[in-house]
């Protein structure tokens, strides 16, 4: 059975107004990801790949084209629709983490939990904290965690609803090494045990073979690379 | 470290300190505006009355009418000291009491206030009236037995209010006058004391042919010099002692032309330049705020400074410059204010009182204010700075939930001698230093209350039960978090209301005493100068009145105690709140029983047929404020006599009745034989008290009416008048803790749209995220003003039942009020706040983080 495209995207462009004029960040691209896929996104810094992820999240709005991700025709909904759609489809995992600074370590992960209405927020969040292997500092607040701890609290409240998408914006870039493998290393764990499609942007060519496909987003405009090549290799327009 | 060393450090702070001001005052804004509001307040409030004592001092000769006032009650000054008093200056002679006048045409009477004037009055000043005559006429002309009918000069209120005008006779006793003309202004008004009726002048000669002038009338001879050249006031009351010891008279002098009026003013000024100190309390909370909030923006330029060598002390220093260098901007901004309002305020005082209300240069409150405003810049800011000071450079990155240090001792001992000197200043620079005393420390202890109170806020917040409502959850976490404005607005607007509750309830259980609340067993007149041989008479035709019941008579004298124990009064402490028994002439009386409304508490009441030595009955209150009791004696100059009166018993009054008492009453022995009017009361229904009036009025002329309602009403505007002024001040309280209160909420807004992006890209809806904000405000704002209304209440129940001794009256509308005002102001400030968070786009935020 051929698998449903769980993100599909369709001629998108984005253009931002600056003060020398306008500029185009996307150039109608189109692509789609199926889902249970792990999809790695690379190019160099200001290819557009943060803001592709942006308009996958409904966090960014589309000059033109179509974005339909897990069955939401994102470009009709509301800004409130949108984060009921992010609450209910999506996790996200920021290259700076983006906790909110005075709420604790647990209060962070229960956030999307305690949207969704769920009463059982803090003990499933406490749960996912102990999966990243933080159960013992759910009350320390942001300041008082390392990059590495902090990432993996962002972590837990991005899957921590179980979402069908996860997205991760350069997860590793403030974290060393090993670290920043540790943190690879529970997003795939996460993606095996609930079948999350992931996708992933990353300057880091390893960490972007470890995905089923990997594309390549260069002056706002993607192409597919062959998985073992990449990003060596020249791809073709999808 | 040497000398020089140390002024280099010092220039380099400068240096530095004045560097870093090139950036503006922007953060320092509601910094600013706390200083400016609270030193106006101070300033203003300082300068205005400063010019009004000032202003009394440099008009005493005409407020006073001379010089030198000596005043006698119920009888004139005898050969031998009229003589003494010629031999000091030029005399002149003038006679006040109320007294009915009636208007015949119209068939009205009312209660006046009369005066009698010789052809000297006014030594100095001029009386200003218009008449119909030609205006070159003098007033004495005016006031002069033409055609056999003597003149009067009357207030404009008396026309109105006996539909008459110029030219219409008056009745005054049993001599008919003619109203001749209008007085615009009388020079020396402020000295008489509170007013009943309209001003009535009439001569001395037209006094005599009244006929009111009887044994024991409550009638003031006033004795006013212009003191020759060679003598001085010091001299002529040095000279009054010993050649005329035994006279009782009373002398003012016109360094203190109108004393009533000067306490008055300083009183009130005294509590105003409090409630400034307290909007400066609470601005000062906003002064830490803003130094907290300014040195959080300079982490990274503290910490680098301390990177490449800069020392704790020179950071401190830096800063400390820089707050002190804005709080006296603020403080320069803050008199200019104040001395605005004081000259804005002078035009609606102009009318109501007694002086020129000029204002003018006063160094003394523009000093004090501006001492105020540095003392609590450096109070409230010595402590964010002193933190920032000792903590270490790698930490500064962290401050937000870093461990708090504690400052150094000596920066802890810097705060105590600051909040000292504070104290000393508000009790030290006033009068009333008890007073003053007791605000200070009722405010401190309010301050604390509303300091653990927030803090107990926060910890109950913090292990609250986490509600399955989001909204409901968030929002009461949102009071624990670090760095929330809860403790901040606690303190700064619960300060600021319960001073407003506070004086809010006081004026309104006052106006409420006053007002509305007449005991139902209160007469409904006052009778006075009633003649040993009308009194039969009179009580029969009161009596005989339908509706008219409990018509109560006394023996009436005026007396002065000139001793206490054989101490000369002036020379007695006494304690402020009986001041009054000891300061001029006292209503007094002689009984054989126990007068109704009061119980002996303290020894016996003497036998009905008592012949002995004088003995006398003294209220209770009195008589612990001057520290005397049983066998104790009180010598009391009676219409020139002294009677040196052994203190039988005390009584314990309940003055709130308003029914007829005394401080002192005599045995029936004693005073019998003195010359005495009576003085009486009578309850009366609605319509019987119009009766009652006109019968009493038109059938004993010589007898002054008293209403107690009108009476009751002229107490009531009073009151009003100073309400107003209080409350006016109270709310500078207010504004400077809505001030802080915005503040505070705007410190966080960065924050606010932070947590609102993140929020939203977890999947809030901007309903969810405007429910917690919603709900974040009324709690904070609820808890606040319950806690305001609280001490509010507490202080004000206080002051009302344990100071003032009066019946409590609970008003729920106005702490009612209170609370709704408190939630409106924090939700609409705090949602003010927080509404561009909610309209913020996530991916602008996110990608310039």
């Amino acid at each position: 059975m051929p698998q449903s495209p769980i993100v599909n995207l369709k001629s998108v462009s984005l253009t931002l107004k600056s003060d020398a004029g306008p500029v185009n960040i996307l150039r109608g691209i189109d692509m789609s990801i199926n889902a249970g896929e792990t999809v790695g996104i690379v190019g160099p810094s200001g290819s557009g790949k943060s803001t592709l992820m942006s308009i996958m999240a409904g966090l960014e709005r589309p000059s033109g084209g179509q974005v339909s991700v897990a069955g939401n025709s994102l470009e009709t909904l509301s800004e409130d629709d949108l984060a009921r759609f992010r609450r209910d489809n999506v996790g996200i995992v920021f290259q700076s983490f983006h906790l909110i600074p005075t709420m604790t370590a647990l209060e962070n992960v229960a956030i999307p939990l305690e949207l969704s209405g769920r009463a059982d927020a803090f003990a499933v969040a406490a749960e996912k904290l102990k999966s990243v292997g933080l159960g013992e500092r759910s009350s320390h607040y942001p300041s008082q965690l390392s990059g590495g701890e902090q990432q993996r609290v962002a972590l837990a409240r991005a899957v921590c609803t179980e979402p069908k998408i996860l997205l991760a914006d350069e997860p590793t870039g403030n974290l060393d090494g090993a670290t920043g493998e540790l943190i690879i290393d529970l997003m795939f764990q996460l993606h095996d045990a609930h079948d999350t499609t992931l996708v992933l942007i990353t300057h880091d060519d390893e960490l972007a073979r470890k995905c089923d496909r990997v594309i390549r987003v260069e002056d706002g405009r993607v192409t597919e690379l062959d998985r073992q090549d990449a990003p060596e290799l020249e791809g073709h327009e999808l | 470290m040497s000398s020089q060393a140390g002024s280099e450090t010092f220039s380099l702070a400068v240096k530095y300190a004045f560097r870093e001001l090139r950036g503006g005052l922007k953060g320092f804004r509601i910094f600013v505006a706390c200083l400016v509001l609270g030193v106006a307040a101070i300033a203003g409030v300082g300068t205005l009355s400063s010019s009004i004592s000032e202003g009394l001092r440099a008009n005493g000769r005409v407020i006073l009418g001379g010089d030198v006032d000596v005043r006698l009650t119920s009888r004139f000054a005898s050969a031998d000291e009229q003589h003494w008093l010629r031999s000091k200056g030029q005399v002149s002679e003038i006679q006040v009491l109320r007294a009915m006048v009636g208007a015949p045409a119209s068939d009205q009477r009312l209660l006046s206030e009369l005066k009698a004037v010789d052809s000297l009055y006014p030594l100095f000043g001029s009386l200003e009236q218009s008449s119909s005559q030609n205006p070159d006429t003098s007033f004495q002309a005016l006031l002069a037995n033409d055609k056999g009918d003597f003149g009067a000069l009357v207030e404009p209120t008396l026309l109105d209010r006996l539909e008459v005008k110029i030219g219409d006779s008056l009745k005054i006793g049993g001599l008919r006058l003619e109203i001749r003309g209008v007085i615009s202004s009388e020079p020396d008004k402020a000295s008489q004391g509170m007013s009943l009726g309209p001003r009535v002048i009439i001569s001395s000669s037209a006094l005599q042919a009244t006929g009111l002038v009887q044994p024991g009338s409550l009638l003031r001879y006033h004795y006013r010099l212009a003191l020759n050249t060679q003598t001085t006031i010091a001299d002529f009351r040095e000279d009054a002692k010993l050649s005329m010891p035994d006279a009782g008279w009373r002398i003012t002098d016109s360094s203190n032309g109108a004393p009533g009026i000067k306490r008055f003013v300083e009183r009130v000024a005294m509590f105003l330049t409090l409630v400034g100190l307290t909007a400066l309390i609470v601005g000062g909370v906003g002064v830490g705020n803003a130094v907290h909030a300014y040195l959080d923006g300079k982490i990274s330029t503290i910490a680098t400074m301390k990177c490449l060598g800069a020392s704790s002390g020179l950071i401190f220093r830096i800063h400390y410059l820089q707050v002190l260098v804005l709080a006296f901007l603020g403080s320069i901004a803050g008199l200019i204010l104040g001395v605005g309002l004081a000259i804005i305020a002078s035009q609606f005082l102009a009318s109501a009182l007694p002086v020129p209300a000029i204002v003018t240069f006063q160094a003394g409150p523009l000093v004090l204010a501006t001492a105020y405003g540095l003392l609590t810049a450096t109070l409230f800011a010595i402590w964010p700075l002193a933190r920032a000071r000792e903590t270490p450079a790698a930490s500064l990155f962290r401050d937000v939930v870093a461990k708090r240090r504690w400052p150094r001792p000596f920066y802890l001992a810097l705060v105590l001698v600051t909040f000292a000197a504070l104290v000393a200043l508000a009790i030290l620079t006033v009068e009333e230093k008890v007073f003053a005393a007791g605000f200070v420390v009722a405010a401190i202890a309010i301050f604390f209350v509303l300091l653990l109170m927030g803090y107990l806020i926060q910890l109950g917040a913090k292990y609250a039960p986490k509600f399955r409502i989001p909204a409901l959850r968030l929002a009461i976490a949102n009071l624990h978090r670090p760095g929330a404005a809860t403790a901040s607005v606690v303190l700064s607007m619960g300060l600021g209301l319960t001073l407003f509750v506070t004086v809010a309830l006081i004026e309104g259980n006052l106006r409420e005493q006053v007002q509305d609340q007449l005991p139902e067993n209160a007469p409904a007149f006052f009778f006075i100068d009633i003649q040993n041989n009308q009194l039969p008479d009179f009580v029969g035709t009161a009596q005989k009145i339908e509706g008219v019941s409990d018509v109560n008579h006394v023996p009436n004298l005026r007396g002065r105690i000139v001793k206490v124990n054989g101490i000369p009064a002036a020379q007695v402490n006494v304690a402020s709140d009986v001041k009054w028994v000891l300061r001029g002439d006292r209503g007094l009386t002689y009984a054989k029983e126990i007068p109704v409304n009061a119980t002996v508490v303290e020894g016996k009441w003497w036998p009905e047929d008592y012949q002995g030595a004088p003995l006398i009955s003294l209220d209770q209150g009195a008589a612990v404020g001057m520290g005397i009791g049983i066998g104790d004696t009180l010598t009391v100059n009676v219409m020139g006599r002294e009677v040196t009166a052994t203190i039988a018993n005390l009584r314990e009054i309940d003055w709130s009745t308003l029914a007829i008492n005394f401080v002192m009453v005599f045995d029936e022995n004693t005073l019998a034989g003195a010359p005495h009017s009576h003085l009486a009361t009578a309850k009366a229904g609605t319509d019987a008290e119009v009766r009652l009036f006109r019968t009493i009025t038109k059938a004993f002329p010589n007898i002054s009416v008293i209403r107690m309602k009108e009476a009751l009403q002229t107490v009531s505007k009073i009151l009003e008048q100073l309400s107003s002024a209080v409350t006016a001040t109270a709310s500078i309280t207010l504004v400077a803790g809505v001030l802080v209160l915005a503040g505070a909420f705007a410190a966080g807004h960065r924050k606010r749209v932070y947590d609102a992006v993140i929020l939203k890209v977890l999947g809030a809806t901007r309903r969810d995220i405007f429910k917690t904000f919603l709900l974040e405000y009324a709690i904070l704002g609820l808890i606040t003003s319950l806690i305001a209304a609280g001490a509010g209440w507490l202080a004000a129940h206080t002051v009302i039942t344990e100071i003032l001794e009066a019946k409590w009256i609970n008003l729920p509308y106005t702490v009612l009020g209170t609370i709704v005002i408190s939630v409106c102001v924090t939700l609409l400030f705090g949602l003010l706040g927080s509404w561009r968070a909610l309209g913020e786009k996530v991916a602008p935020v996110l990608r310039s983080d």
